[in-house]
């Protein structure tokens, strides 16, 4: 019996053996690697030294850096919020019509597609002279054009606004898988009860799909801590640094200015701050009693 | 007359909605199919007067679009092979065999979800370069060989097979990894299906690893190409929205045909 065991775990080894290997070298190896890394002033162009804690002193008196965590901070409290959007685009295509299953799909073509060419679309489209500002415009909600990416009290919004139209049909379909799972004799019951459409959904729908909000939520919340791809591409954090966001700023300081131990510091400040949000918001999820995850 | 009235409310915001978030995708179609028309002429064009397909055959001629998507091709198979091989490997133990340590490495995985390394795309341009892959396919595809999200996926697909069927394996006397090659890889084929999928549009569209660590744009997968593209060409719309078209469109198509399995899995995947 114990040899038997024994073997088991050999085997059981060998079998994860080259996943974890990749894991280790690609996933653990970078955060245990960055720790050290921040302690110096590594930079491949001069001779690397250990700096102690100067990269973190310096951070905190880096007015771009605080502006950064700001805008990512920004970006954490707006996005998932809005994300809950979602849950009415799936209540919709939880119907039982026909032709539903192709609204389904078209909602979710912005999820596939990549970030490149959807922020390529949205630049042209809310250009200057693009056809958002000329619908507005004809609509009268707007009396002249606005240059939405490149007016600082805007920019951030707009990435805001393009980040959650490519995430909603993700979140549509998670909720949708959750809406699938209420049992059609509740709002049976609800409408023997003499409930309307808004009253289920607020007192049947709603408060089933709690896992689903609160699992939504937290990606969302990671989402939105990492996001990149749409800043870098549309405005690269500016103008100024009104669209300057955590993950772009030590992309700049990294990849760009090749100063490797002062981003790793920065990102070691955010890893931080992302670890204790996520614990929160872990935390929160277990006080609901829901254990989906 | 009341489920009357509901299904007309219910389809006109179903359409409001799909004009919502396909708009922009027909309206950049729209423009791809303009020819030497600008997208910031005054008012705007929206439809276009008539239909040719000048610009799709001038950018293709222009941009060596075979190239670019045999780079694409490449660098999406190479990596959806490493991450169906490497998460089925180490999602089935963890999933069937009872061994010392199984809590630690589930324990360990579970908090790199938890703590997201900020710093990892610089240490794995350090390590690339330790390893001399730079400017090589491999370079773009390891750092993201497997996942832990696609083990976890796995390890449920696994979880839901019965434990007779390793026992009557072992009772032919096969060996355990002719049981999960024979017998058990058969079985979870839809799970292999569904990290396929999530694989190949993730290596489809990623465009800034692959900018990081090729110096050749030759090497350029397509959404890298397309960012090329529209720095060097920003006056010329119709090229750029065609290249555009051609770049998305193999994914648009690969979704609609696996959308079943695609909208299962991910839905699957937070029943985990």
């Amino acid at each position: 019996m114990y040899k038997a065991i024994r073997s088991e775990s050999f085997t059981a080894w060998a079998f994860m053996a080259p996943g974890l290997l990749f894991l280790a070298v690609f996933t653990f190896w970078p955060i245990i690697y960055g720790i050290p890394l921040s302690f110096t002033d590594y930079s491949v162009i001069t001779e690397t030294h250990y700096v102690g804690l100067d990269n973190f002193t310096r951070a905190f008196k880096d007015h771009n850096f605080l502006v950064s965590l700001w805008n990512s901070l920004v970006y954490v409290l707006i996005v998932p919020v809005i994300q809950l959007l979602s849950i009415l685009m799936a209540i919709l295509v939880n119907s039982r019509i026909p032709g539903v299953k192709m609204f389904r799909a078209a909602y979710y073509i912005p999820v596939v597609t990549s970030m490149v060419a959807v922020a390529l679309i949205w630049s042209w489209l809310l250009g200057n002279n693009g056809v958002v500002n000329y619908l507005l415009l004809k609509a009268g909600v707007l009396s002249e054009q606005v240059s939405w990416l490149s007016t600082s009290s805007t920019a951030l919004y707009v990435l805001m606004f393009i980040t959650m139209w490519k995430g909603l049909g993700y979140y549509m379909m998670l909720y949708l898988a959750g809406l699938q799972g209420i049992p059609a004799d509740l709002y049976e019951a609800a409408r023997v009860d003499g409930a309307g459409p808004l009253r289920m959904i607020v007192h049947v729908t709603i408060p089933l799909l709690r896992p689903h909000i609160l699992f939504c939520t937290l990606i969302s919340v990671m989402g939105a801590i990492r996001v990149f791809d749409e800043v870098y591409i549309l405005t690269k954090g500016g103008p100024g640094t009104s669209t300057l966001t955590s993950s772009v700023y030590i992309f700049q300081k990294g990849l760009e200015q090749f100063n490797f131990g002062y981003a790793s510091a920065l990102g070691l400040i955010v890893s931080v701050l992302v670890g204790a949000l996520s614990v929160l918001v872990f935390r929160l999820n277990r006080k609901g009693g829901v254990n989906s995850y | 007359m009341k489920t009357c009235l509901r299904y007309v409310i219910t389809y006109v915001l179903l359409i409001l909605l799909a004009l919502f978030m396909m708009g922009p995708f027909l309206w950049l179609l729209s423009v791809s199919l303009m020819p030497g028309r600008n997208v910031f002429a005054n008012p705007p064009a929206i439809l276009p007067t008539f239909i040719a397909f000048d610009n799709y055959v001038q950018v293709w001629e222009f941009m060596e679009f075979p190239r670019y998507i045999m780079n694409t091709v490449v660098i999406t198979l190479l990596g959806v092979v490493f991450n169906i091989v490497l998460s089925c490997l180490t999602a089935y133990p963890l999933a069937v065999f009872r061994f010392k340590g199984r809590n630690l490495v589930f324990t360990l995985l579970i908090s790199t979800m938890v703590i997201p390394s900020a710093t990892a795309m610089i240490v794995h341009y350090l390590t690339i370069q330790a390893f001399n892959l730079g400017n090589t396919f491999l370079g773009v595809v390891l750092p993201a060989a497997v996942s832990v999200f696609n083990i976890f996926l796995m390890r449920q697909t696994f979880l839901g097979i019965p434990v007779d069927i390793r026992d009557s394996g072992k009772m032919d006397g096969a060996s355990e990894f002719r049981i999960f090659v024979q017998l058990v890889m058969p079985l979870v084929k839809p799970g292999i299906a569904v990290i396929g999928l999530l694989e190949v549009m993730a290596f489809w569209n990623n465009f800034l690893w692959p900018i990081v660590v090729l110096d050749d744009p030759q090497k350029y997968p397509l959404a890298a190409a397309l960012t090329y593209l529209n720095g060097q060409f920003s006056y010329n719309f119709g090229w750029i929205a065609a290249g555009t078209m051609i770049s998305v469109l193999p994914i648009i198509i690969v979704f609609l045909f696996t959308q079943k399995y695609y909208m299962e899995g991910i839905a699957g995947a937070i029943k985990g």
